[in-house]
């Protein structure tokens, strides 16, 4: 038996005293949070239930002064509890972004939360009516949320003059405040803040130990529009190479958003300052780092400067093959600067590394009727099966098949009609069949009316060259092809 | 002078008891009290991370062009019942550069016919470049309406096989290894990236959480409302993952000694993965061996890495419902870990591994991998010592405290942390359940489980290497 003198036994009974209540202690805690949680949501319900048309109308637009006057009644809590599921929000519609901007300057709001920052906690007097607060408790955690929820409200409403307060929190120091002193000031996006960011990123990339994160600085950098990139002009031209890097991927992010927005653009000296565009041309692209290089090609595809063709045609047969990828995947952007070099594209299809060469043949796609006329012609006349298989991976791929099908089917004729047949005889017969499976009925007896004589003068003259003894795999393939199809 | 009395052979046998007694008590010491320390470790940063998560900026993440893309490479074998749902869920996360490739490893059951038919998929020609040897790929699946969809069939080779395969084809700098019966939350994805993001050192491998999707409505690769399972073997796994997912994996996340990223839901850098070799065949845990090769890996490269673990990127998975379904499970995982302990042995006490290899893998080994047999043995010989008057009571009292009292404390306080941060059960009944169940977890299913784990070792000793495949009936596949 258990004997309890037994100073083992009495330790064991101590373990399993404490045991036994710290897990009916966390039992509790579960319980009571359960019930805290509870109560909170059904509060924070009923709150917007209350107010929910209140806001709609203020945020609408219509004027509405006992609106107002009933928000200025609440605490400061219960109003940022009402507004924050707005802040959550990303991107609020531009009209609900003005009445909201109103809405928090007439309530005191954006003064709360400056002063939340510019103090680490309010100063505002205990609320009256009159639109002023009284601040949450001076506790370590709490102060570290508001102050993050204030650097979020601020770059939510787009707040311009807050920039420098937003600039002010990137010394805070909690990294996560700074992350979020980033991300507002990208949402705001004063270009006063911009030399500001460019200065931090020359300290982070030269020390990697400094905060904000190097990659947090550079999202929120790419998010400005193109007419801050002058200010990078010291960092394109920095003597650290790392430094050159980031800027340059900057600027090239800035360009290819601009470009995603405004089809067809393309860049003048205007935004980049000439200096830039200069640097550019004979910097950026010949610079030491492969990567800058690749990057610079990037922005370059897009200036309206005839000295880019010489210089993106340099990079297209540059020594580091990620660079020629990339040069080549550019100019797929801009059917304009790549026309005078189709040629040059289609060289790159007989690149070594193979990733150069399937984006070769992807930009060539891209590139419209053109180019796609220099692709088939490659196909057609190349000895290399390597590059074919490549061609017809991606011509499947990018679902040109079909449209070759349909193109066939409706009289095409010259090197679209060689390529189909060519496609359908030899090259890519599972992809061809596949496309034909799924193909209108009506697209596909006319494919079949026009494929199957070719198919069987083709069988016909395949066995006529085929030499005594050897099994003809060519024309048995192109029998069992149109067989397959007509069935 | 009573142990001198003794006859030769009782004092023998006293003093083998007493050893092996020390060994026991140090065994549930060490496990529970480095149990202890991470589920403190584990309380506060998950609380803390929970408030982050109100400014995080996902939605910045998500529209930023500088997010890196990412390729979710599923690989299948004979997953017919649940294979086109997960696709599904992989195909809608919420993510700007996402890519999905299914890599087929030789089904015989009608997987990539349920593949073809539900995505619309033709077949088409494609040319394979491996920078990691595989198994020759067989054929080539896309549907151009879908573009970010390829399927592949290759000749079997294993489930490593596979995901070499997949990361052959991958053109990301970042794939994420999707197990084919999972199903991924939108933003799962995003939240994984998060901190391979805005982290200043180069972070190779981002873990996330893994939950029970049996008892859960799910319709077209989404869930739709969490709840827990019926069967009280699958409740016990829902407190067993939350035990091992909120605290041990997060904790030793903080301690920096991650030694074990699920292998169902996963991101990894690409090319980091192919330096060090890619996925290896010779353990049938490749995820525990992938991570511990990648330590061993920077170690002797002198390469700074970081492995990270976020408590709230969520995938759901089916756990085995039937006892000869989790014996084949906890069999092969506990084989895994004992093979890739013993092959990666040169870790334990190398003063160039620091966390891992003066913690981590210490426990790993002598909890995780001997514990197995070293409680086992405990259950037998204890009451036998007592039986026998060669154990005093006291000490089985401790014994019984330590491995089941205490074990229930550490269950309750996971459920605690999931009700203080995620309470992803909403219901009050459900969190009465799983109460009940920490419980009474270290009563009964606790031993079962470690009955297969010691089959595991034993297997393991004899050299076996065979891969227990567990067959999904389709919990991924409602709706």
């Amino acid at each position: 038996m258990v004997n309890i003198a037994d100073p083992v036994t009495q330790w064991a009974l101590m373990i399993l005293a404490s045991v036994v209540t710290g897990a009916c202690l966390l039992i509790a805690v579960a319980f009571f949070r359960r019930w805290q949680q509870v109560r909170y949501f059904r509060y924070v319900h009923s709150l917007q239930r209350k107010y929910r048309p209140v806001l709609a109308k203020l945020l609408s637009g219509v004027p509405n002064p006992s609106g107002i006057a009933a928000l200025r009644e609440l605490p400061l809590a219960d109003v940022e509890l009402l507004l924050d599921p707005l802040f959550s929000k990303r991107k609020l519609p531009e009209r609900c972004l003005v009445f909201l901007q109103a809405l928090c300057a007439e309530l005191g709001l954006i003064e709360v939360w400056q002063s939340r920052l510019a103090h680490g906690r309010s100063t505002a007097p205990k609320s009256s009516g009159n639109g002023a607060y009284e601040d949450f408790p001076d506790r370590a955690v709490m102060r570290y949320l508001l102050r993050a929820k204030s650097i979020r409200n601020l770059g939510s409403l787009h707040h311009q003059p807050s920039w420098p307060v937003l600039v002010n929190a990137l010394n805070d120091r909690h990294q996560d405040i700074q992350s979020v002193a980033l991300r507002s000031l990208a949402a705001v996006g004063a270009p006063e803040s911009f030399p500001v960011l460019r200065d931090r990123l020359h300290a982070v990339a030269q020390d990697k130990s400094l905060s904000p994160p190097l990659q947090g600085l550079l999202a929120a950098m790419v998010s400005f529009d193109l007419n801050c990139a002058p200010a990078l002009l010291p960092s394109l031209r920095h003597p650290d190479r790392q430094i050159r890097l980031h800027a340059t991927e900057i600027l090239q992010t800035m360009v290819r958003r601009k470009a995603a927005s405004q089809p067809g653009f393309t860049l003048t000296p205007e935004p980049l300052t000439p200096q830039i565009v200069e640097w550019l041309l004979a910097g950026l692209a010949v610079d030491t780092c492969s990567a800058t290089r690749a990057r610079a090609a990037e922005v370059i595809v897009f200036l309206a400067d005839a000295r880019a063709t010489p210089v993106l045609r340099n990079l297209l047969i540059d020594h580091q093959w990620f660079v020629r990828l990339r040069t080549v995947q550019a100019l797929a952007q801009l059917r304009q600067a790549a026309a005078p070099l189709h040629m040059d594209i289609r060289e790159c299809l007989r690149d070594p590394h193979w990733r150069v060469r399937e984006a070769a043949i992807q930009t060539l796609i891209s590139l419209g009727p053109e180019g796609k006329h220099q692709l088939y012609e490659h196909f057609l006349t190349s000895p290399d099966s390597i590059t074919r298989e490549q061609i017809v991976e991606v011509i499947e791929r990018t679902g040109l098949m079909s449209a070759l099908v349909e193109e066939y089917s409706a009289g095409a004729k010259g090197v679209v009609a060689l390529m189909v047949e060519q496609l359908a005889s030899d090259a890519a017969p599972l992809g061809l069949s596949g496309i034909l499976r799924t193909l209108n009925p009506g697209i596909r007896l006319k494919f079949l009316e026009r494929f199957l004589p070719y198919a069987e003068a083709h069988m016909r003259f395949l066995e006529e060259k085929q030499p005594d003894g050897e099994i003809p795999i060519g024309p048995q393939h192109v029998l069992e092809f149109p067989l397959r199809l007509a069935s | 002078m009573e142990i001198a009395a003794m006859n030769p052979i009782r004092s023998f046998l006293h003093d083998w008891v007493t050893a092996f007694n020390l060994v026991v008590l140090s065994y549930f010491f060490l496990g529970n009290g480095i149990y202890t320390i991470l589920m403190l470790l584990s309380l506060r940063a998950t609380w803390v991370h929970m408030r982050r998560l109100t400014y995080q900026g996902l939605d910045a993440l998500r529209h930023s062009p500088l997010t890196p893309p990412v390729t979710i490479i599923i690989p299948a074998w004979n997953e017919q019942a649940v294979i086109a749902n997960s696709v599904r869920s992989a195909l809608q996360v919420n993510y700007p550069d996402l890519r999905v490739i299914v890599v087929d490893d030789g089904s015989t059951d009608l997987t990539l016919d349920r593949l073809v038919q539900s995505f619309g998929m033709v077949e088409m020609d494609g040319s394979y470049h491996p920078s990691i040897p595989t198994a020759p790929v067989r054929a080539y699946y896309i549907n151009p309406a879908i573009p970010n969809l390829l399927v592949v069939s290759k000749v079997r080779g294993g489930k490593p096989d596979a995901l070499n395969a997949g990361i052959n084809l991958c053109r990301s700098p970042y794939f994420c290894n999707l197990d084919a019966d999972c199903l991924l939350e939108r933003d799962a994805l995003l939240r994984l990236m998060d901190p391979i993001v805005n982290s200043s050192v180069e972070t190779v491998v981002s873990g996330g959480i893994v939950r029970i999707l049996n008892g859960c409505e799910t319709k077209n690769g989404r869930v739709l409302r969490v709840g827990l399972p019926r069967t009280w073997l699958e409740r016990f796994q829902v407190v067993e993952y939350l035990r091992s997912f909120l605290f041990g994996r997060t904790g030793w996340h903080l301690l920096g000694g991650t030694l074990i990223v699920s292998g169902a839901f996963a991101v990894f850098h690409r090319a980091t993965v192919i330096e060090a070799g890619g996925f290896c065949h010779d353990t049938v845990t490749e995820d525990m061996d992938l991570v511990v090769q990648l330590h061993q890996w920077a170690a002797e490269n002198n390469r700074k890495i970081r492995m990270s673990f976020t408590s709230d990127p969520v995938c759901w998975t089916e756990c085995p419902s039937t006892f000869a379904l989790l014996a084949n499970q906890r069999r092969r995982w506990q084989l895994g870990l004992c093979q890739t302990l013993w092959k990666h042995s040169e870790i334990l006490f190398g003063r160039k591994y620091g966390i891992v290899g003066w913690l981590s893998f210490p426990f790993h080994a002598y909890v995780e991998g001997l514990g197995a047999a070293v409680e086992l043995l405990g259950y037998l010989l204890i009451p036998l010592g007592l039986f026998l008057g060669l154990v005093p009571p006291g000490l089985l009292l401790v014994f019984i405290l330590l491995g089941l009292i205490y074990g229930g404390f550490l269950s309750v306080g996971a459920v605690l942390l999931e009700e203080l941060t995620y309470r992803r059960y909403p219901r009050l009944r459900d969190l009465l359940t799983l109460l009940v169940f920490a419980v009474f977890e270290n009563i009964g299913y606790r031993q079962l489980v470690l009955c297969y784990r010691f089959q595991g070792v034993l297997k393991f000793l004899a050299g076996s290497s065979r891969w227990e495949k567990v067959a999904h009936f389709g919990a991924a596949a409602g709706g």
